[in-house]
C-alpha cells in the first residue's frame, strides 16, 4: 500500500476537520480548513484513498509545508 | 584534380564527432535514463533541421605519419535549428565527454552559440548537462597552473535576456557554472529523477559536514519550490515540448512582436457557469485557474512557475489568437495574499511581458500583502515594493478584471493607476484599503473600549459598513468604470486583445533602480 504525505501549502490556523482516520477521499477532497487572510483555505486530498492518519487538531496553527495528514491507498 | 580526399577526411571526423564519448559512456548515459545531446537536439527542433556548428572541433591524436588516429569531440554540440519553422540556436553539453565539464570544452563554442543568438536574433535553448562546462580541478594538472575566474561569455549570456527568448533545460546534475545557465533564463525547466541542480554537489558539500543525496540537496522539487527554476516535468520530451509551446507565444526577439497564433474559438463564447464561480460566502475560495481556462481561447492557457510564490498565477495564453501574459491571484493560497515569493514571482513575470511586448490581463482577488511576523521576516514589503515599481516601470497593455478584492497596497497594484482604467468588475468586486473585518478595532478604537459589549458594537459597526461595501456604489461616482456580467469577459477580453495588438510597441526596454 502506498501512502501520499498531505502537506499544508501555506501558514494558518486549523478551523475544522473535514475527514477523520479511517475516513475514505477522493482526489481534491477537503481534509481539513484552514484560518488564514480572514477565509477558509482547504488542505485538499492531493490522492484518493483512506486517512491513515491525522497529525493536525482544531486551533493548531501550521507552517508552510507542515504534516497534515497521511492517505493510504 | 578534386579535393574529395579533404572532403572524405571532413565526413571521417564528422562520424567520429556522432561517436560523442564513445559506445560505453553512451551506454552508461541511456542506463541514467538520459538521453544524448544529438538525440535531445533531434527531439527539440523540427525533424532534419538541425545544422551544426563546429561538430569536428574537440581533442584529436594522430599516429606518426601525421595521420587522424582519434578524435575525442569538445563536449558540447550547438547550432541552428527550427522550432515550428521558426529559426532558434540550441546549445547543449555532452555529458559522454567529462561529464561536460571545461577541461574537454572548447568554451568559445558556448559564446559562439550566445553571440549567435543575440546577434541573429534567434532564442537560444540550453540543454544542460553537468556543470555545463564548469571547471574541475584537473586542470590544475593539465595545464601546469591555476587561473583567475571569470564568467566566459556571460556578456552575450546576459544581453540575452534583453533581446531573445532565452529557455534553459536541466537534463542531468547540473552544478556551478551548468546551473547559473540554466536559471539565466527567461523559462527553464527541469525532469524528475534525472535531474538535479545546485551550486556545488554532494561531495563538496560533505566537505563542509553536511551528508546529502542529490536529491535531497537539490532534487527537482526543491529547485521548483525555492523558485530557483520554473518548472518541472516527467520526461525530457515533456521538457521539449514546453519549450517549444512556451517559444510559440513569443516573438523571435524583441525587435519583433508577438505572433498572432490561429483562431480556433469564438470571440463571443460565454460560459454559464461564470456567473456563480465566486461564492457568495467571502471566506470561500474558488478554482481561479478554471475561470482563466473558460475566458482564454480553448486550451491555450500555459501556466509556469507552479510550484513558487502560490498567491500569484503566471503564465501565457491567447486572445482571439494574440499572445497575451496572464497574472491570477489564487485564493487557496494565502487568499491571494502577496507573499515575498509572490512579490518576487510578480515582478519577473512583469518584466518578462514588458521585455517581449505582451499585453497583460490580471485576474485580481488581492486581499493585500500576506500579514503576520512570517510575512515581516521574508521581508515582503520591500519584495512587493519592488514588484510595485516593476508594475510602474512597464510599458504594455494592461487590462485588470476584478474579480472579488482588491485591498491595500498590493491590491492597488492590481494597475498602474496613471494609466487609462481598461478593467472590468465583476458584481463580486469587493475593495478598499483595508477588508472592513479587520479595519474596525482600527478606525473604531476608542468606541469599542468605551462599549458595553463591544462584540456587539463590533457586529453593528460591521453591518452598518457592509451596507456601503456594494460596488454599485463605488461605480455610481465612477471610482470603478464597469461592473459587467461575468459571462461578458471573454468577448470583452478579446475586443482588448485586438485594440492592445497595434499598440505594442518592440524594442528594447530599460528599467531603472528599484527598492
Amino acid at each position: 500500500m502506498a501512502n501520499t504525505e498531505v502537506k499544508s501549502e501555506i501558514a494558518g490556523t486549523v478551523q475544522s476537520i473535514e475527514k477523520h482516520p479511517g475516513e475514505e477521499v477522493a482526489i481534491d477532497d477537503v481534509i481539513v480548513l484552514l484560518d488564514c487572510m480572514k477565509m477558509e483555505i482547504p488542505v485538499v486530498a492531493p490522492a484518493a484513498g483512506r486517512i491513515a492518519a491525522l497529525h493536525v487538531k482544531a486551533g493548531d496553527t501550521l507552517t508552510e509545508g507542515q504534516l497534515v495528514a497521511v492517505i493510504e491507498r | 584534380m578534386t579535393w574529395q580526399p579533404e572532403i572524405d577526411d571532413l565526413r571521417e571526423r564528422e562520424k567520429l564527432a556522432q561517436q560523442m564519448g564513445g559506445a560505453e559512456k553512451i551506454e552508461r548515459q541511456r542506463k541514467g535514463g538520459k538521453l544524448t545531446v544529438r538525440e535531445r537536439i533531434d527531439h527539440l527542433l523540427d525533424p532534419g533541421s538541425f545544422h551544426e556548428i563546429g561538430g569536428i572541433a574537440g581533442k584529436a591524436s594522430y599516429d606518426a605519419e601525421g595521420r587522424l588516429s582519434g578524435f575525442l569531440p569538445a563536449n558540447f554540440v550547438m547550432g541552428r535549428g527550427k522550432i515550428d519553422g521558426r529559426p532558434v540556436v540550441v546549445g547543449g553539453d555532452d555529458f559522454t565527454v567529462r561529464g561536460g565539464a571545461m577541461d574537454a570544452a572548447i568554451g568559445s563554442k558556448q559564446v559562439f552559440a550566445e553571440q549567435m543568438a543575440n546577434e541573429l536574433r534567434l532564442p537560444i535553448i540550453r540543454l544542460v548537462d553537468g556543470t555545463g562546462g564548469g571547471g574541475s580541478v584537473k586542470t590544475l594538472e593539465s595545464d601546469g597552473r591555476s587561473y583567475v575566474p571569470y564568467n566566459q561569455g556571460w556578456d552575450w549570456v546576459v544581453d540575452n535576456l534583453a533581446k531573445v527568448p532565452v529557455v534553459g533545460l536541466g537534463l542531468g546534475s547540473v552544478a556551478g557554472l551548468g546551473s547559473s545557465r540554466l536559471v539565466t533564463s527567461h523559462y527553464s525547466v527541469m525532469v524528475e529523477g534525472i535531474s538535479q541542480m545546485f551550486i556545488a554537489g554532494p561531495p563538496l558539500v560533505a566537505r563542509t559536514g553536511e551528508t546529502v543525496t542529490k536529491e535531497e540537496l537539490g532534487g527537482t522539487d526543491i529547485c521548483a519550490r525555492a523558485g530557483a527554476v520554473d518548472d518541472i516535468v516527467a520526461s525530457e520530451a515533456e521538457a521539449f515540448a514546453r519549450a517549444r509551446r512556451f517559444l510559440g507565444y513569443l516573438p523571435s526577439n524583441v525587435y519583433e512582436l508577438p505572433p498572432r497564433g490561429p483562431i480556433t474559438d469564438r470571440t463571443d463564447r460565454r460560459d454559464d457557469w461564470l456567473i456563480q464561480a465566486i461564492p457568495r460566502d467571502r471566506r470561500k475560495v474558488y478554482d481561479m485557474r478554471k475561470i482563466v481556462r473558460s475566458v482564454v481561447d480553448t486550451d491555450s492557457f500555459f501556466e509556469f512557475s507552479r510550484k513558487y510564490g502560490g498567491s500569484a498565477i503566471t503564465g501565457l495564453a491567447r486572445l482571439d489568437g494574440w499572445p497575451v501574459a496572464v497574472l491570477a491571484s489564487d485564493p487557496y493560497h494565502y487568499g491571494g495574499g502577496w507573499t515575498a515569493d509572490a512579490s518576487i514571482k510578480i515582478t519577473r513575470f512583469i518584466d518578462f511581458a514588458h521585455t517581449f511586448h505582451l499585453p497583460v490581463v490580471n485576474f485580481v482577488d488581492v486581499p493585500g500583502f500576506l500579514i503576520g511576523k512570517q510575512s515581516e521576516s521574508e521581508g515582503t514589503i520591500r519584495h512587493g515594493a519592488r514588484a510595485l515599481a516593476a508594475l510602474y516601470q512597464a510599458n504594455v497593455p494592461w487590462c485588470s478584471i476584478l474579480v472579488r478584492r482588491a485591498f491595500g497596497v498590493a491590491g492597488a497594484a492590481h494597475a498602474d493607476h496613471t494609466k487609462l482604467h481598461y478593467r472590468y468588475a465583476w458584481p463580486s468586486g469587493d475593495w478598499g484599503s483595508l477588508p472592513i473585518e479587520g479595519g474596525i478595532e482600527a478606525a473604531y478604537r476608542a468606541e469599542l473600549a468605551a462599549a458595553e459589549d463591544p462584540a456587539k458594537l463590533r457586529v453593528q459597526i460591521e453591518e452598518r459598513l457592509n451596507v456601503f461595501r456594494s460596488p454599485f456604489r463605488t461605480a455610481e461616482a465612477f471610482l470603478v468604470e464597469e461592473i459587467i456580467d461575468p459571462r461578458e469577459t471573454r468577448p470583452l477580453l478579446c475586443e482588448f486583445a485586438n485594440l492592445a495588438a497595434p499598440l505594442r510597441q518592440p524594442g528594447t526596454v530599460a528599467t531603472s533602480f528599484r527598492p
